[in-house]
């Protein structure tokens, strides 16, 4: 049978097969490997589940100092984040997380990351329902034009992208420099630092293994020595002077391996130990209490018309009148017209100026109590994929719903709850 | 190259005179020298990658405690497999350095063509582990001694407790401190935090963790024995794997 099989295999494999096959697989190399890579565009930030992105960070406040930038030039990334109440339960709570940046590699390196004020160059931990603020400090590196987010890791919850925007870096990575002082006074740019002697001290490893290899390779080769072997003389092959040229060969090894390992020590007397653990003292930003509630009423997502519909019983026991301004999660921002006059500054992929509509307009005067139902309805909800809210296992929504004074306070309030799809069009909630 | 045939190679009448037969197995010695090399090349870093992986990718990996634990461990299966096929097949005592060898040069490629090439994280961020003075070390016991026992005790025991002489000439330069906003880093948490990682966050970073605070700072040395230790056990185990899987009889055909 085996026999058939081969013979079969053979028949098929004529030169004209074979130089078909080397053709298609050199052809498939230079495919793969010649063409100029792309840099990536995106960081998968719409491939996370909608309920994910929407009940588990909620970031508000997002600037970009700058979109354009000089290579050796700095910009800030700050803005503010909700930890939200109603953590999903498949997401690890973020007991460990740490401030990234999204960018297709380090295109702006981190010189800083604070959370509040405090600097985090570790993990820390996260309290829900609370509000941090955060401030990355950038230093542009590689030219290019680049989508930079903000981004939280968490621990056994993964990555969570916030909005993203587009930054030019102009100039040459080759002018990047990146200075470090040290405790001892001295001067280096870690850019570079240490890189010639790296390679110094593995290539010249390397050649010797290829001496020693080839020594041994040259000698008999390999057919000889399996013919040797085969024949019972195995035990010839190595002779006593070669065995002499091995020991002193290791003896050299051992003492260059000492030799370095006591010049490195000398070279750099003061070396600790990396640093690692959680980092403590991050605190939450003291909001005043909130003079607005919200309680979810109910609320359903009609998929033909990408819409969001929501009920609210809304209470406001503040000394103004209030209206429901915008409406933000997993980093869009859907504004009411009727409040924002004049269009903010954000990733236009990520604003939606008129995707916000409340049944009724009119302000909620102080100490009263009343049920609106808002309407979030923009293309990016589908765009981002959100609307994936009506095929998730945890079909729950989550957001800001922030409302905004004649004086110009704003009051931002959780909300979020479980949605019904709707999938025929015109369905009501 | 010195060769002989009085082992009795199949000279016959395939070949028109001694020197064309004679070229004839140089030339097929280099196409098997290469082959062999390319082929524990790619088989070797896949498995390094995949079990050393962050370890061996990162400066601010490399630790005290986990990384001259896992690293050598996991570098032992191939050199002892190779190691194994090479002198059993060949009596050739440079099955480790081979290994080593094909290894570096795989990885090197890598960060040079991928992380740096591609992704533009710096070399001093990426330089792989050094690896070999521990394959000298491990050729030259089976060369003097002739045993894979005493190889698997001695060599493994020596493999082990090298690894971090043999690397510190290169990482004690990012083991120097720096004082960033009042916070204290080495030079190696420093490159990993400027140069962003977007898909590692600095938690997922397993260093200097354990309940080893017996011999205050000096942990290197009891994670470099026991590294040596799994090394003896992984180094019985793979010189197996390296014989099984160089035999010919699973692909013997009685037509052939």
């Amino acid at each position: 049978m085996m026999n058939k099989l081969l013979a079969t295999l053979a028949g098929c494999v004529r030169p004209g097969a074979l130089r078909a096959l080397a053709f298609g697989l050199a052809a498939a190399i230079a495919a793969t490997t010649l063409p100029a890579a792309t840099p990536a565009s995106a960081h998968g930030e719409r491939s996370q589940q909608a309920f994910l992105r929407m009940r588990t960070l909620n970031w508000y406040d997002v600037k970009w100092s700058k979109t354009e930038v000089n290579v050796n030039e700095e910009m800030v990334l700050s803005g503010k984040v909700h930890v939200f109440s109603g953590w999903p339960q498949a997401v690890a709570k973020p007991d460990v997380a740490f401030l990234n940046v999204g960018e297709p590699g380090p295109v702006l390196i981190r010189k800083g990351a604070y959370v509040g004020d405090v600097p985090a160059p570790r993990s820390f931990s996260l309290q829900v329902g609370k509000d941090y603020e955060y401030k990355l400090v950038l230093k542009a590196r590689r030219q290019g034009r680049f989508h930079v987010h903000v981004q939280m890791n968490v621990e056994g919850g993964g990555p969570i992208v916030g909005p993203g925007e587009w930054i030019t870096i102009k100039g040459d990575m080759a002018n990047f420099t990146n200075p470090v002082t040290l405790l001892d006074g001295s001067t280096i740019d870690l850019e570079t630092y240490g890189i010639t002697w790296t390679y110094i001290y593995h290539f010249a490893w390397m050649a010797a293994a290829a001496v020693w290899i080839l020594y041994w390779f040259m000698t008999k080769g390999l057919i000889v020595r399996y013919w040797w072997v085969k024949a019972g003389k195995a035990n010839e092959l190595i002779t006593v002077r070669e065995k002499r040229i091995g020991g002193l060969w290791l003896a050299a090894t051992l003492l260059a391996v000492l030799f370095g390992y006591a010049w490195a020590n000398s070279a750099f007397p003061r070396t600790l130990p990396m640093q690692a653990g959680l980092l403590k003292g991050i605190d939450p930003i003291a909001l005043p209490a909130a003079t607005v509630t919200a309680q979810f009423k109910g609320g359903s997502y009609t998929v033909p018309g990408r819409e969001l519909s929501v009920k609210l019983r809304i209470t406001n026991s503040g000394t103004e009148p209030v209206k429901i301004g915008e409406f933000t999660t997993a980093g869009l921002r859907f504004l009411n017209p009727s409040v924002f006059t004049t269009r903010p500054q954000f990733p236009e992929y990520l604003l939606a100026d008129r995707g916000l509509a409340v049944s009724d307009e009119t302000p909620i005067a102080p100490g009263e109590t009343r049920d609106v139902t808002i309407i979030v309805q923009d293309a990016r909800f589908d765009i981002e994929r959100l609307s994936d809210l009506a095929y998730d296992t945890d079909s729950q929504f989550g957001g800001l719903l922030f409302f905004f004074s004649p004086s110009g306070n704003r009051v931002g309030v959780e909300i979020g709850g479980p949605v019904i799809p709707r999938f025929a069009a015109g369905a009501t909630l | 190259m010195s060769i002989s045939t009085e082992a009795g190679a199949p000279a016959g009448k395939a070949w028109k005179s001694k020197e064309e037969f004679l070229g004839c197995v140089m030339l097929t010695d280099w196409i098997l020298l290469v082959v062999l090399f390319a082929v524990v090349l790619g088989s070797f870093h896949i498995h390094y990658m995949l079990l050393a992986g962050d370890w061996d990718f990162w400066i601010d990996f490399k630790d005290r405690r986990m990384w001259p634990t896992v690293a050598p461990i996991v570098a032992m299966c191939f050199a002892a497999a190779v190691q194994s096929f090479l002198w059993q097949k060949f009596r050739l005592p440079i099955g480790a350095t081979v290994a080593c060898l094909a290894l570096l040069t795989g990885e090197w490629i890598n960060r040079y063509d991928n992380f740096w090439g591609w992704t533009f994280f710096p070399i001093n961020l990426v330089f792989p582990s050094a690896l070999i003075p521990m394959g000298f070390w491990l050729d030259v016991v089976l060369m003097m001694s002739g045993s894979w026992l005493v190889t698997a005790l001695v060599g493994s025991m020596g493999w082990g407790l090298l690894f971090y002489p043999i690397n510190w000439p290169v990482l004690a330069q990012y083991h120097q401190s720096a004082e960033i906003d009042g916070v204290l880093l080495t030079l190696a948490d420093l490159i990993g935090f400027n140069y962003v990682r977007t898909g590692t966050p600095e938690y997922i970073r397993m260093v200097e963790r354990g309940t080893l605070r017996t011999f205050g700072k000096d942990v290197v040395p009891v994670a470099a024995f026991f590294s040596s230790f799994i090394s003896m056990l992984i180094y019985f185990l793979w010189w197996k794997i390296g014989t099984w899987f160089t035999n010919t009889k699973y692909i013997e055909v009685d037509d052939i």
